[in-house]
């Protein structure tokens, strides 16, 4: 078993609403496009606001867009 | 890279290469006279105002958007500026209470100023490291908003 971490399927719901980009999405929610790409790549841990204002924009259920569970880190 | 990452580097560069002069110089020069401690120190100081606000100020012409910052920018400058506390508190003891019991003079002034460029030079570092590996989250780690 992994390590505990913060999880997102934020770059599978940018593709499913039409291919949203990552500034478009940091825009909406007031981060930068950096801030948003840190995001998916597990870089930063977003507060709470931000992870409720991102499930919002996608119109999902927080625990849709954020999972915290096991992974395998090398 | 975003603006603050781009401001923490020219921070970063600039600190390490004036202070690594100075200090240099000071090594060098050994027991010198009041003014010629005071030129060093003023030459460096000067150095430094002129090449960070250059290019803080290029910088922020190009990137005016990101200049407030976010809450990730916050956070990375939160983190990086509570370890340099850390480290400048330390280093200020040591020379308020344990140095003027054996050294006295430009040492004491040189250690203050070694101290408060150990503490800023770190926080730039860390605000860098930050920006491009994140936080290694682990038991003992607070988070991001910890």
């Amino acid at each position: 078993m992994g390590e505990r971490r913060l999880t997102n399927s934020i770059r599978t719901m940018r593709f499913m609403a039409s291919e949203m980009t990552q500034a478009e999405l940091g825009e909406r929610i007031g981060v930068t496009r950096q801030t948003i790409a840190a995001i998916e790549a597990g870089k930063y841990s977003p507060t709470l606001e931000a992870a409720f204002r991102i499930a919002e924009v996608f119109g999902k259920p927080l625990e849709e867009v954020f999972q915290w569970g096991y992974v395998d880190v090398a | 890279m975003v603006a603050r990452e781009q401001f923490a580097w020219v921070w970063l560069l600039t600190l390490v290469a004036t202070y690594a002069v100075y200090f240099t110089a000071v090594v060098l020069t050994g027991e010198t006279t009041f003014w010629t401690q005071i030129i060093m120190f003023a030459a460096t100081a000067i150095v430094q105002v002129v090449i960070i606000a250059v290019a803080s100020a290029m910088i922020a012409l190009r990137r005016r958007n990101e200049l407030s910052g976010d809450e990730r920018d916050l956070a990375i400058e939160q983190r990086a500026t509570a370890v340099a506390y850390n480290i400048l508190v330390t280093g200020i003891v040591l020379v308020g209470c344990v140095l003027p019991f054996t050294q006295s003079g430009w040492k004491l002034f040189n250690a203050a100023v070694f101290a408060i460029a150990l503490a800023e030079i770190v926080r730039h570092g860390l605000i860098i490291v930050m920006y491009r590996k994140g936080l290694k989250e682990s038991k003992a780690s607070r988070g991001w908003h910890g």
